[in-house]
């Protein structure tokens, strides 16, 4: 079976980043959680405002996942490419 | 008319026209008859473009016209379209850099040719293609309605009886876009796009922040429309709808998120933006930013209870015939001077004709790269290709026309949410099969049939806004209200799941499947890119 990360992570990696994506996921869809209006942020209510924060989260939670990922491009059939060396 | 407000959208029209045309003069094609020239742009996008041509999808007049007219109309549940806008980062970060290093190391430019090199079957690629084609006439439908909308706003056309008359936005926008297309190709939109999203953020952020200050703050706007929200529909004998979701509405409103953010990336279009970019991990940098379009959405979704607190807008809504697609137009009318409100309605006209050209080119390039090559004529030169892709963005063109004349435009929202069904009914052939070809190819295309039959059914069957039919789409499944894009795809699933092992019992023949493990690492090299040396499947 072919993995979603390419070979040679660490497994406490791909652990984080699989923990770190479907909360992301989970988040957005858990909507008995998010509908409600309280507690307000300004004269926000709940549902609106969580929804709002939500993105730059899932933006900052995509750019970890991506940082974690590029960090070592450790496996042989990249770095023989060469296009994960080279920025 | 507002002579200012016109003429300022007629120019910047004529400007950024200019500017598409002056530069492909400027970076001249080779041979402008071919194919890649017309089609893509050259294919010489960089990440920057690709930026931009990505979120572009995302900001259309879907996001423009129909959300902020859902949430006009409806109020909590048409937010669904913020969540889906977020929800889909994730997932596109988990399977597109897959997807893109098996497109680059075989050399795929759309998503059908995926399709049929990893299961040897032509019958695969055709459902994938025509599928594609069917789901973006739909979308293209939508950005047609957004431009009339406008176009009604300012007092084109009218409500004139004479079916003409009143349809006449509607024939403009389908003219100019087609001219458009025709012209100019993927080149032009694709520098446009910097022009539109400059004047869609201009827009946005002054309306944020001006309209509110206008309006007595968000307190005021929020209180107006839920005291609206509350009040009960005769049409229908219940509330028009709330500010918070209610428990009922709480699957409809997830299924409506997943399914759409599922979809998002089988549209030709999105596809062609997916295999624009120049490495594997650009994608990856590319999804932690382009949740910047998902928060301008989710502030754009508001314009919808700011109209809903300016009475004037109200009253021109019911004017037009309780369309509340007219609702943003019309409040850029009643809050801006009408310098800004002509470029507004630039943004928006331009920030729907820009799409729906990448849109119906994207289709294009899929019908002639697996219909018209595959089973026609697999020898046609470049300027044969080019010919047929051109006719066939008309085609698009006039198909989408079809679908915004025959389908009520009170929720322009369902016309994306249509298309979404049967797009979605791809995602087994696609996505699953990026990971697994434990499917049998012949079980896989009788439960996208499956899939197809039971959603266009489910979708005929739903009234709404109206009419009898194509009304709405979420539909009662097992006691909750969802939508019927995911429950047609549980049906695919389920038909592919349990005819594969039978298929095999009984030794149909399953194809060839021409991808290796390590094709779906690859990055982009000078050389050639299918020489991996690991496998990993």
């Amino acid at each position: 079976m072919a993995h979603s990360a390419p070979a040679g992570k660490s497994p406490v990696k791909r652990v984080a980043i699989t923990f770190l994506l479907l909360a992301a996921i989970g988040g957005t869809l858990s909507v008995p959680f998010y509908a409600r209006s309280m507690p307000k942020l300004g004269d926000f209510p709940f549902f609106y405002w969580y929804q709002l924060i939500l993105v730059p989260v899932v933006a900052i939670v995509c750019w970890l996942c991506s940082v974690l990922l590029r960090s070592k491009p450790t496996s042989d059939a990249r770095s023989r490419h060469g296009g994960g060396l080279r920025k | 008319m507002n002579p200012v407000a016109f003429t300022i959208l007629v120019v910047s029209f004529l400007v950024v026209t200019m500017i598409g045309f002056a530069a492909a003069r400027w970076r001249p094609a080779e041979d402008p008859m071919h194919l890649n020239e017309w089609g893509l742009g050259g294919r010489g996008f960089g990440t920057f473009v690709s930026w931009f041509l990505l979120g572009g999808d995302l900001y259309t007049a879907y996001t423009f016209i129909a959300v902020p007219a859902l949430v006009y109309a409806v109020g909590a549940a048409g937010f669904y379209a913020l969540s889906y806008t977020i929800v889909v980062w994730p997932i596109v970060f988990i399977f597109a850099p897959r997807l893109w290093s098996a497109a680059r190391a075989r050399g795929y430019v759309t998503l059908a040719e995926f399709a049929r090199g990893r299961y040897g079957s032509q019958g695969l690629g055709l459902a994938v293609a025509l599928t594609g084609i069917l789901a973006t006439m739909p979308y293209i439908a939508l950005q047609l309605v957004g431009i009339e909308s406008v176009l009604t706003v300012m007092g084109v056309g009218g409500t004139s009886g004479n079916a003409f008359v009143r349809d006449l936005p509607l024939i403009i926008a389908f003219i100019v876009l087609a001219v458009y297309t025709y012209l100019a190709g993927l080149r032009a939109p694709a520098l446009i796009a910097f022009v539109k999203d400059a004047l869609i953020y201009l827009t946005v952020i002054v309306a944020i922040i001006y309209i509110p200050t206008r309006l007595g703050g968000w307190g005021h706007i929020f209180g107006t429309a839920s005291a609206h929200l509350k009040t009960v529909n005769p049409a229908t004998g219940k509330p028009f709808g709330s500010l918070i979701v209610a428990p009922s509405g709480e699957w409809a409103y997830a299924t409506l998120a997943l399914g759409s953010a599922l979809a998002l990336f089988m549209y030709p279009h999105a596809a062609t933006g997916v295999f624009a970019a120049r490495k594997r991990n650009v994608i990856r940098r590319n999804v932690a930013m382009l949740p910047a379009y998902s928060l301008m959405l989710g502030l754009i979704a508001l314009f919808g209870y700011m109209a809903r607190a300016t009475p004037a807008v109200n009253a021109g809504v019911k004017a037009g015939g309780g369309n509340s697609q007219l609702s943003v137009p019309l409040l850029f009318e009643h809050m801006f001077p009408s310098w800004f409100a002509g470029i507004g309605y630039s943004a928006i006209v331009i920030g729907a004709l820009v799409p729906a050209a990448i849109m119906s080119i994207a289709a294009a390039n899929l019908f002639t790269r697996s219909i018209y090559n595959e089973f026609f004529n697999p020898d046609a030169t470049p300027a044969q290709e080019t010919r047929v892709a051109r006719l066939a963005s008309l085609v698009m063109k006039v198909g989408a026309l079809g679908f915004a004349l025959e389908l009520n435009k009170t929720f322009s929202i369902n016309l994306q949410l249509l298309g979404g069904i049967w797009i979605l009914q791809t995602f087994p052939a696609i996505v699953i099969s990026l990971y697994t070809t434990w499917f049998h190819r012949f079980a896989l295309i009788t439960g996208w049939a499956s899939g197809m039959v039971y959603g266009t059914i489910e979708a005929y069957r739903t009234p709404g806004g109206g009419q009898a039919h194509f009304g709405a789409s979420t539909a009662p499944v097992f006691g909750h209200i969802a939508y019927i894009a995911i429950a047609a795809l549980a049906v695919n699933l389920v038909v592919a799941f349990v005819l594969t092992p039978i298929f095999r019992a009984i030794r149909l023949p399953n194809g060839y499947d021409e991808t290796r493990g390590a094709h779906y690492y690859a990055d982009s090299v000078d050389g050639p890119a299918a020489t991996a040396g690991t496998r990993g499947a």
